[in-house]
């Protein structure tokens, strides 16, 4: 007889180097339920879902299918026994036809290990008009749009008899057609029994979808809501409402004159940050808050020249720059620490010392314009040394340190381009509890020589805590610019959520 | 922690030095066997002189897969620049020259093979840097374009008759060093001086280390990018130049697969094809390395069909440990 609980995880945890990414984490699904996953960007949402598709081995607890214990190698064995995820992003093949995609790995055969086209055709027929989607087989599936795209994923979900289905924020890009119809066909799986795990940051959406809300916090499960219990307010404040336990150095200094004025900044992706607008001071962190999707990051790249604008004005220093570029931003003191620090910050094979330099080149040549290989040298000691570094040698390769000594190196890298204006983006990402004390202190002090900080900060804490304003965003769009005084997590979430 | 860190280190300086190690291995090994008979000076010195070529082709690619790059044009590259010094440097009374009853001074020939490879150099360049072509089809497409520019240049006929003074330039020697050794060590100390101790050598490593990062950080990814390819020409064209001037004459066999042999060498001499790794004396005991081979196989009565094959399986080889080692990043 089927079991109270579709799907069970009991007692999950899951500890990374330095950090408790879950603690004792339960979560219980009934069938024919959908049950909204909610919680802040790093809550643990995200590191549940991996430990029950097997993306991550739990350090402790039991994950249980019907009453029945069992482990997932991976996201195709946990398809086969009914359990299937909808990514945020798409994980089709675009250049095959919706069956073939829905087939993909499973076809049916007929013989000599003959693909069956017209039963593959037939069977993905009957289904899509089961969930009532109109869309033709053998479309090509990258022609469609991202919703039709996603619900095929739903019905490849389907087809698999899923008995659980987690969705990822499906609905990030999707217009609000596109949700309606994706809730239908939600609505639809619910009758037949299945149990639907819904992550979301959209208030709107789990009010109108969700029959139960779990919410995480900082690793750990706070509680599991009837939806009718919750209010817009209560839910936020169960999200954020943890005590301020980090100490945050002072960041009293003073004020001074405007470093960086932003005008009306418009990205060319509509669906990318529009009408933006703010001043930086010197002597000023302004922190930038936001949910995951809010933009904050294209914008951060816009303002270095990383990515293109379509109408409105930067100025520094009341000089206002056309076309920006990286180069132009670091000539006019602008400096950036990028949220992904492998991606787009570390040269892993080079050693600590050029890694620190690589940005400052033109200010050690010679008269014939060859490196001063010592100065150089003794500057990135100089700036390491500042910021306490640890590493073994300036000669050791930079992927061979820890987060948190890499992200030294990299603020390193920027302070010995003498700037006015360092925009971080994250700094304290995946950095372990000592080392962000120390980035905290490091920004503290830069602020109280007259650098100006734009901190992007995905950690409420840290925005509040570090920040003289904060300016939020949401779907690309300025919200807010909240003072020291109005800084509080429910003001920051309630901008932050503003348009969903 | 602390002992990780030094056997990663411990381990990065024993790779840096396979190449000398197999190097070293592959002299001692080839003395054992010919009792010492293969290592007159003699012999090393026309080991020498037949990879000198190379060692310029070798080079420019070298610096081209520093940025992650590569190059499959050189072969024909190196082609056209030979036939083009060498139509300029044919006996004006030679009745089959292109130029017949022409004499150019001798700096004609050598400035025009430099331009040709220069410019071929920039249109694979400009494809890679702005065109966002893959190198590897740019290259593809540039080497055909080359291969038919020589035809079409030459009327697929032979380039000979070259005037002594020409053939000198490759021929001679300055006592007993001959003027190719002489010219292949310029190179690379110029080559050295540049990717050690300039801007844009340092930029190269950082385009191919983390072209993202690199952009970051105020490097112009696209000029240097269209640079290292036009360097790597410039290469190419002296490639050429040298080549019908030891040779006395131009083909459009001249060069075929060189550009096998030049990126074989640098793979071998321990320039990472994942890109950002790379040093000039690495890619020069690439060079000598597999000339060694070649030669040690020859000398020991090899057939010519199995040197291919040991060949093969060499590049086979260097690229594997190659890839294990720098793999583990991702």
């Amino acid at each position: 007889m089927s079991a109270t609980y579709a799907l069970e995880m009991e007692s999950i945890t899951k500890v990374f180097p330095g950090v408790r990414a879950l603690d004792d984490v339960t979560l219980r699904v009934k069938p024919g339920t959908v049950h909204a996953l909610m919680g802040e960007n790093g809550a643990g949402k995200s590191t549940l879902m991996k430990c029950l598709f097997g993306i991550y081995k739990e350090d402790g607890g039991t994950i249980k299918l019907n009453g029945e214990v069992c482990h997932f190698k991976d996201s195709h064995d946990a398809l086969k026994r009914g359990v299937s995820m909808i990514h945020q992003e798409l994980s089709n093949v675009p250049e095959r036809s919706v069956a073939q995609n829905l087939y993909l790995g499973r076809e049916p055969l007929k013989s000599f290990g003959i693909i069956d086209h017209k039963k593959m055709n037939e069977d993905t027929a009957n289904l899509l008009k089961r969930l009532e989607i109109d869309i033709k087989p053998e479309r090509r599936i990258g022609s469609l749009s991202i919703s039709m795209q996603q619900t095929c994923e739903i019905a490849k979900a389907v087809s698999y008899n899923s008995k659980v289905v987690v969705m990822d924020e499906p609905t990030s890009s999707l217009t609000d057609n596109e949700v309606a119809h994706l809730f239908k066909i939600i609505r639809q799986l619910r009758e037949q029994n299945v149990a639907i795990v819904y992550i979301s940051h959209k208030m709107e959406e789990i009010f109108a979808i969700a029959d139960e809300v779990s919410v995480m916090r900082d690793g750990k499960m706070i509680g599991t809501y009837l939806t009718e219990e919750l209010t817009n307010d209560k839910l936020i404040s169960l999200m954020v409402g943890r005590d301020a336990n980090l100490r945050f150095p002072a960041v009293s200094s003073a004020i001074g004159d405007v470093l960086l004025k932003v005008e009306n900044l418009c990205s060319p992706n509509p669906r990318s940050f529009q009408d933006v607008s703010f001043e930086l001071r010197r002597g000023e962190i302004l922190g930038i808050g936001g949910l995951v999707g809010a933009q904050r990051t294209e914008l951060m790249e816009a303002i270095f020249g990383v990515r293109t604008t379509s109408a409105g004005k930067i100025s520094l220093k009341g000089e206002e720059i056309s076309s920006m570029s990286p180069r132009k931003a670091i000539e006019h003191g602008m400096g950036m620490i990028t949220e992904d620090r492998r991606g787009s910050g570390i040269f892993p094979l080079m050693n600590i010392s050029s890694n620190t330099s690589i940005a400052s080149l033109r200010e050690y040549l010679s008269k014939l314009g060859l490196l001063k290989h010592k100065e150089l040298k003794q500057a990135s000691v100089r700036y390491n040394e500042a910021l306490r570094t640890k590493t073994p040698t300036m000669e050791t390769l930079i992927q061979n340190l820890s987060g948190g000594n890499q992200q030294k190196v990299i603020i390193s890298r920027w302070l010995m381009t003498l700037p006015d204006i360092l925009i971080m983006d994250e700094p304290t990402r995946g950095i372990d509890v000592g080392a962000k004390f120390e980035i905290y202190q490091i920004m503290s002090q830069l602020a109280q020589q007259g650098k100006a900080i734009i901190m992007v900060s995905s950690e409420m804490p840290e925005l509040i805590g570090m920040s003289h304003r904060v300016m939020v965003l949401c779907s690309g769009r300025c919200t807010g610019i909240l003072d020291k005084s109005e800084c509080s997590q429910e003001n920051i979430m309630r901008l932050a959520t503003k348009f969903m | 922690m602390e002992t990780k860190k030094l056997l990663s280190d411990g381990k990065r300086i024993a790779s840096q030095y396979t190449t000398w190690v197999t190097f070293v291995g592959l002299l001692l090994l080839l003395s054992i066997l010919t009792k010492g008979n293969a290592l007159k000076w003699n012999s090393i010195r026309n080991l020498l002189i037949a990879e000198s070529v190379r060692s310029f082709a070798a080079l420019g690619v070298g610096m081209i897969i520093i940025t992650k790059g590569i190059d499959l044009s050189i072969g024909y590259v190196v082609c056209l620049t030979a036939s083009v010094a060498a139509s300029f440097a044919q006996n004006p009374d030679y009745s089959s020259a292109i130029y017949a009853g022409q004499s150019f001074p001798l700096f004609v020939p050598i400035v025009a093979a430099v331009a040709a490879g220069g410019l071929f150099g920039l249109f694979n360049g400009y494809l890679i840097a702005y065109g966002k072509l893959p190198p590897f089809i740019a290259t593809l497409g540039s080497m055909s374009i080359a291969k038919g520019l020589q035809l079409i240049y030459t009327k697929a006929a032979v380039v000979g008759s070259l005037n002594q003074n020409f053939k000198n330039i490759s021929q001679g020697s300055v006592g007993p060093v001959p003027n190719l050794i002489i010219y292949v060590i310029i190179a690379a100390f110029i080559v050295w001086v540049f990717l050690r101790h300039t801007r844009q050598g340092t930029h190269f490593y950082a385009i191919g280390g983390n072209s993202q990062a690199a952009r970051v950080s105020g490097i112009n990814v696209e000029r240097d990018l269209m640079m290292v390819y036009f360097y790597a020409g410039l290469l190419y064209g002296i490639a050429g130049t040298l080549l019908a001037s030891r040779l006395g004459l131009a083909n459009s066999l001249t060069a075929n697969g060189m550009e096998l042999d030049a990126i074989a060498a640098v793979t071998v001499g321990g320039v990472s094809q994942s890109g950002g790794v790379g040093t000039v004396s690495g890619m020069m005991i690439g060079v000598f390395t597999m000339g060694l081979i070649n030669y040690g196989m020859s000398f020991l009565g090899v057939d010519s069909y199995y040197q291919q094959l040991v060949k093969g399986f060499i590049i086979i080889v260097a690229v594997y440990f190659d890839m294990k080692k720098y793999a583990r990043r991702n």
